[in-house]
């Protein structure tokens, strides 16, 4: 359905076009030198993305198959699959993928839910709207890192709020070591990243939702339709591409966003809340660039297969409903 | 717009073009410009460095120098790279971690010969002319200061638990620091390291354990060529650290680094403080500590009454790359000695280089007292080298880190530990054979 009207709404706006019009007045010919000419212009950006994003990645990518310690650069061997071997036979590999997993997962879905309810409430017409859209937005446009850190002095447990507010509402006795206790250091960071992230998707599903016809829902209306039955009848069929894309878009951000743990607990308390990215920064900061180039070549590979199955998935639910 | 587009196209062709010019250009009449970078970067240091440099450019009116301060996270990465691409780099601040990589790789010039003769090498403390040399006698960077550990302690509370003077041992730490510790007044006795960088405490109290039988040119080494971690005295130092963190510290100081530690003493929650020289600044602006409630002590001993300064250290170098380093170590000269040197050092509370800066009242009295003590006291208090310039420091940090978090959260035993620590160095030491 939805893209039955971004046909429709594509279509130029105006009368029909003219028969007898001729082509030429309308289109100038495409002639080589308007070809050379557009080439010239955009050779520029090209160069650009050529030179400062696949260059580096390329560059960045064979050092995955060498010797490349920065502690000695005079041998950087190739070294073949050793640095691959390294990370799959590092005792930790197998704590980092399940906090990946957990990571994103404990934090999509929250966000998602969250971030929904936000969407439709915010939609409704009500006193001082844009200025509440406004604030609840404005968490996206703080650095992941800066949250980080103010949140682990949140959760810090002798000094931070959040135990303070905690105890003083009775809910506690003695002060939760947050960050220190690896049974809740994930959970901690979690909720860091659950408040950063709902934003995103209030944003992206409130513009969805402005897409709707009201049309639709005064006709439900009309057939009586209860509130949960529109919602899910019509609002969430109507935005479903959205939503896919907005979930495949924060799946890959959040697997890829070291930031916030990085600034909270460093990985730690013993590994607990180290995720692939953290991990992969913390090998770079060791100064292994090829063990690191070796991670970043698994994490593009994961992320590009899930994206395939994932664009694949959505299309064939879309093809069966139409 | 198309006047907009074709003036915007020439304003950045023209940025490009200048931009080129400006480090290609030789400049006018003679006259050299060196790229200074510093590594260590905070405001108030940059305005300083900034003073220095004028200073250094009115006696030398040939020379400009353009200071570039990189965020001090990112610092030595950027410094790498311009490293790495062999320009654009005269002077640079190198520290006692990235001097081993750095020189490795061919990327520091040896200030050994330009600095023949020179007569600040007389003018500095035994300290500061070790730190200079490396173990095959290059000079690789100057140092500027040293970071050094004291113990930051609240003089109201040992009194109220009933001691007369601060612990000198670490056993009297311990005692002092579970005699204060009360959690449920939010009262804690020691601001334990646990999380980034701790592995440089848990070290601490082995080598002051091991000081009788430490290797005074590599802290890591006992004087039989093995290592620190696998003498029994190790065993006992890490217990007594251990039950400091059980019986004295706050439990999340499981994830403290720097700046927990900081403000728990600041903050007035915590008694004991095992911390650089810079944080007097910090703990003397506090609101929630007075003046006459906290002072400093000097590192504690082991049971041989011995310990060991792991001093820290960083200084000026001049890169491999650079086209002036003549005047480059004129430079470098200029910021090691006299007031250049005296002013950065007090200004940054570092522990100086210069042997006349000890008679400085500003270190003769209050909380830097310490350190002149430790300074005049070398039999106690034993000037050994770290292994900090190895290629593998930071890699050793990291590992170090996580077995001191494994070992306070009790999934690993202090013996455990040990083995594997010693296990790393000894491979280590053989590979470079």
């Amino acid at each position: 359905m939805p893209a039955k009207v971004s046909q429709r709404s594509s279509r130029p706006r105006g009368g029909p076009p003219v028969p007898g019009a001729g082509r030429g007045r309308q289109r100038p010919e495409f002639t080589t030198r308007r070809g050379l000419l557009i080439a010239a212009f955009m050779a520029p950006a090209a160069v650009f993305v050529a030179v400062f994003t696949y260059y580096p990645m390329v560059a960045g990518s064979q050092m995955a198959f060498r010797n490349w310690k920065l502690a000695d650069l005079t041998d950087t061997s190739w070294v073949g699959l050793k640095n691959f071997g390294d990370v799959f036979g590092d005792p930790i590999w197998g704590t980092v993928l399940s906090n990946s997993a957990l990571w994103v997962f404990g934090s999509i879905v929250p966000q998602l839910v969250i971030g929904f309810a936000l969407a439709l409430w915010l939609r409704r017409r009500f006193r001082f709207r844009g200025l509440y859209q406004a604030l609840v937005f404005f968490p996206w446009a703080i650095s992941g890192f800066l949250i980080g850190i103010l949140f682990r002095w949140m959760f810090n447990s002798e000094f931070g709020v959040v135990n303070d507010l905690l105890q003083k509402a009775g809910l506690i006795d003695e002060p939760i070591a947050w960050l220190a206790d690896p049974k809740m250091a994930m959970i901690a960071v979690l909720i860091a990243n659950i408040w950063y992230g709902v934003t995103f998707f209030a944003i992206m599903i409130l513009a969805a939702l402005q897409s709707i016809p009201d049309e639709l829902y005064e006709a439900a209306a009309l057939d009586g339709a209860s509130r949960t039955r529109t919602l899910f009848q019509i609002t969430i069929p109507y935005i479903r591409t959205t939503l896919a894309l907005t979930v495949l878009l924060r799946i890959i951000w959040i697997f890829n966003f070291p930031d916030l743990i990085f600034g909270m607990t460093g990985g730690g308390p013993n590994n607990e809340t180290q995720i692939v990215t953290t991990w992969m920064i913390k090998i770079t900061q060791q100064g292994d660039y090829g063990r690191a180039s070796a991670l970043g070549l698994l994490v593009v590979a994961t992320l590009l297969v899930f994206a395939v199955f994932f664009l694949l998935a959505t299309r064939e639910k879309r093809g069966v409903k139409r | 717009m198309k006047r907009r587009t074709a003036a915007l196209a020439l304003a950045t062709a023209a940025t490009m073009i200048l931009t080129g010019c400006s480090t290609m250009s030789p400049g006018e009449s003679g006259t050299v410009t060196l790229n200074m970078v510093e590594s260590l970067t905070n405001p108030a240091r940059s305005d300083l460095l900034k003073e220095l440099i004028a200073d250094f450019e009115e006696r030398n009116p040939k020379i400009k120098v353009n200071l570039i301060s990189p965020p001090t996270e990112q610092a030595d990465q950027k410094i790498r790279q311009m490293l790495q691409s062999g320009s654009g780099v005269d002077v640079l601040e190198v520290r006692d971690i990235t001097v081993g990589p750095w020189s490795n790789n061919g990327w520091l010039y040896d200030m050994k010969k330009g600095l023949g003769g020179w007569k600040g090498w007389k003018a500095m403390t035994e300290n500061a002319v070790k730190a200079a040399e490396d173990t095959k006698g290059r000079t690789y960077f100057v140092p500027y200061g040293f970071y050094g550990l004291s113990l930051f302690y609240r003089t109201d509370l040992i009194k109220e638990a009933g001691f007369s003077k601060p612990p000198t041992t670490w056993d009297e730490l311990l005692e002092q620091a579970t005699a204060i510790h009360d959690p449920s007044k939010r009262r804690y006795g020691y601001a334990f390291r646990g999380g980034a960088n701790a592995n440089s405490n848990a070290t601490a109290v082995i080598e002051a354990y091991v000081a009788d039988k430490i290797d005074t040119s590599n802290g890591y080494k006992l004087a039989s060529g093995r290592t620190i971690f696998s003498a029994p005295e190790a065993q006992d130092a890490l217990k007594t650290y251990l039950k400091l963190f059980k019986e004295a510290s706050p439990k999340s100081s499981v994830s403290w680094g720097y700046p927990e530690m900081v403000e728990g003493f600041s903050n007035g929650s915590t008694g004991f403080l095992l911390q650089d020289p810079e944080v007097i600044a910090t703990v003397s602006e506090s609101k929630s500590v007075a003046k006459d409630q906290w002072d400093t002590a000097p590192l504690m001993a082991g049971p041989g009454g011995k310990t060991v300064q792991p001093l820290a250290t960083a200084g000026w170098g001049v890169a491999d790359g650079s086209d002036h380093k003549a005047a480059a170590v004129k430079l470098v000269k200029f910021l090691s000695e006299g007031k250049a040197s005296t002013s950065f050092t007090k200004k940054n509370s570092l522990v100086p280089i210069l042997r006349t800066a000890i008679d400085d009242p500003f270190y003769k009295t209050g909380p830097w007292s310490s350190y002149v003590t430790m300074t005049e006291h070398p039999d106690t208090y034993l000037n050994v080298s770290q292994p900090r310039g190895v290629a593998w420091w930071t890699e050793w940090e990291q590992k170090a880190d996580a077995d001191v978090q494994k070992m306070v959260l009790g999934k690993m035993t202090p013996k455990e530990l040990l083995a594997g620590w010693d296990a790393y160095w000894t491979a280590k030491w053989q590979r470079e054979k």
